[in-house]
């Protein structure tokens, strides 16, 4: 293994590892440099070290400032203007990745006691024992390599944290925050992100003539390209929806479009609903998603109908089918993600639409923010101290007096 | 998450077991491929014994149907739990990817 001093885990990639080790000697006695240059020749010649050389700490410094490509510094440590203790003390600060090995005075215990107290990696003693240093050497090599790998995974692992960060940043930027009261009806939604994981979104889209689009969708993975994609359906729907489409010409354009160029096959469950505060009719195209409930205003609840429909960005040119119902003034439609029905307990239970159904059954008449809270609240109960696995939804519309 | 493979005239069944989600889906992708072979006509994904399957789980298949499609070998599910099942059903992948009661009727379809 061959390595150089750079930035470990930049682009993601291993720190480079190609060329020589190069070892800055440090030492006042000009005799040392020929010395080193004859008896490391072969190790030289065969390509394994390239050396340079420093007659004190300042120089040294100045080297390790200019050359970034030093893997380890070789130091005596008796030398005019800065010794070799006053430079391990500023290696950190200037090349925080590089082993130093000290050569000091045979017995002088208490100078090589301060310079491993200063961070060196090992020592040699003088006169010196070419074999002794070249091994001495070998093990500093060794252990760096370790070392520099385990710093490139560390900043690996902070990368991909990085990473899951902006995408839940991502995330929330596109989630509406404000739901305008209207005469009629009630909307209200919320999210609750799981740690890592997490792909859900939902929007409310003001579409012309007072009618209101509702939609709540579940991409199939994590990370940037799950929020890209997540960007891309949204704006993609948006965009069919305003075109005063039915829903299901919105998800058969919106599916056709996600496909082209999606060989990662990743997809999006999406449920789209129109409400017409007019007829007080909901129409709605259900792409792979969970059917929402309805709440009645008498307690009981129902799940909304099927409608044919595949998740959207799989498959190009399929149908979707299309439903019309009646909404009662009082029914709540709760549109959720499988987060809520699929959290589990302690026990490994899924909360389950039953559970569901029961967060409105007999209850009284709430808003659609209570009846999310209500919702999150019955979920949060349930799981207890289960960790949370996916991204929690809810999106609840509701009709009410005008 | 747990796959077993046997081979037999052409025909790779594939058991998978216990549950695919997001944190296993990448290495049930990576087991998948390294199991299939250019060579397989038939590959025939035996979920009897595989609990759940999350959103990344379903990615994971279709990948697989997709690449199996390229190489024109047939594809088909088998033995599915009522759970898995109903992942299926609401995502609309059952419209997508065969899905047979069990390995004999995915063969008998397959190779029929």
């Amino acid at each position: 293994m061959i390595g150089r001093r750079r930035p470990p885990g930049r682009d993601g990639i291993m720190a480079d590892t190609s060329g020589p080790y190069r070892i800055l000697v440090v030492d006042d006695e000009p005799d040392l440099e020929p010395l080193v240059l004859q008896r490391m020749r072969r190790a030289i010649r065969s390509g394994r070290y390239q050396f340079v050389f420093a007659q004190n700490g300042v120089e040294a410094l100045e080297t390790l400032n200019q050359d970034d490509e030093i893997d380890m510094v070789l130091s005596d440590i008796n030398m005019p203007q800065m010794d070799g203790l006053a430079l391990l003390s500023h290696i950190p600060d200037v090349a925080p990745d590089i082993h130093a090995v000290i050569i000091s005075a045979y017995g002088d215990m208490k100078n090589i006691r301060s310079a491993m107290n200063l961070g060196a990696f090992d020592f040699v003693t003088k006169p010196v024992d070419f074999e002794d240093l070249r091994i001495t050497i070998e093990r500093a090599l060794t252990n760096l390599e370790a070392w520099r790998e385990a710093t490139a995974s560390r900043e690996r692992l902070v990368a991909l944290e990085n990473e899951l960060d902006v995408a839940n940043k991502m995330q929330q930027s596109i989630l509406p925050t404000e739901f305008p009261g209207q005469p009629g009806f009630q909307i209200y939604g919320s999210m609750i992100p799981a740690r890592v994981v997490g792909g859900d979104f939902f929007d409310v889209i003001y579409l012309d003539n007072g009618r209101i689009g509702l939609a709540v969708a579940d991409v199939s993975d994590k990370g940037v390209p799950a929020a890209l994609f997540m960007m891309a359906s949204r704006t993609l729907l948006k965009s069919a929806a305003m075109g005063l489409k039915s829903p299901r010409e919105v998800l058969t354009e919106v599916n056709d479009l996600l496909y082209d160029d999606n060989d990662a096959m990743m997809f999006v469950t999406l449920f789209y609903a129109v409400y017409d505060p007019t007829t007080g009719e909901m129409t709605y195209a259900n792409g792979g998603h969970n059917a929402p409930l309805i709440a009645h205003v008498d307690g009981t609840s129902t799940v909304l109908p099927g409608t044919n429909g595949i998740a959207l960005g799989v498959m190009p040119g399929m149908n979707y089918d299309e439903r019309t119902i009646s909404i009662s003034t009082g029914d709540t439609v709760v549109f959720y993600t499988d987060g809520v029905t699929e959290a589990v307990n302690e026990d490994g239970e899924e909360f389950g639409m039953e559970r569901l159904q029961q967060v409105f059954t007999g209850q009284p008449v709430r808003d659609a923010e209570a009846s999310t809270q209500a919702v999150f609240d019955a979920v949060n109960q349930f799981a207890g101290n289960a960790a949370q696995f996916d991204d929690i939804t809810c999106l609840i519309f509701r009709r009410s007096e005008t | 998450m747990a796959i077993d493979f046997q081979r037999n005239e052409g025909t790779l069944i594939i058991e998978a077991a216990e549950r695919v989600d997001s944190t296993n889906a990448q290495r049930f992708l990576e087991d998948l491929d390294a199991a299939i072979e250019p060579t397989d006509q038939v590959v025939i994904l035996d979920m009897e014994k595989l609990t759940y399957i999350s959103s990344a789980g379903l990615r994971v298949v279709l990948q697989t149907a997709k690449t199996l499609q390229r190489q024109n070998s047939g594809f088909a599910l088998c033995a599915l739990s009522g759970t898995v099942r109903e992942v299926f059903e609401i995502s609309g992948f059952d419209q997508v990817i065969a899905i047979h009661p069990s390995q004999d009727e995915a063969i008998a379809a397959l190779k029929g």
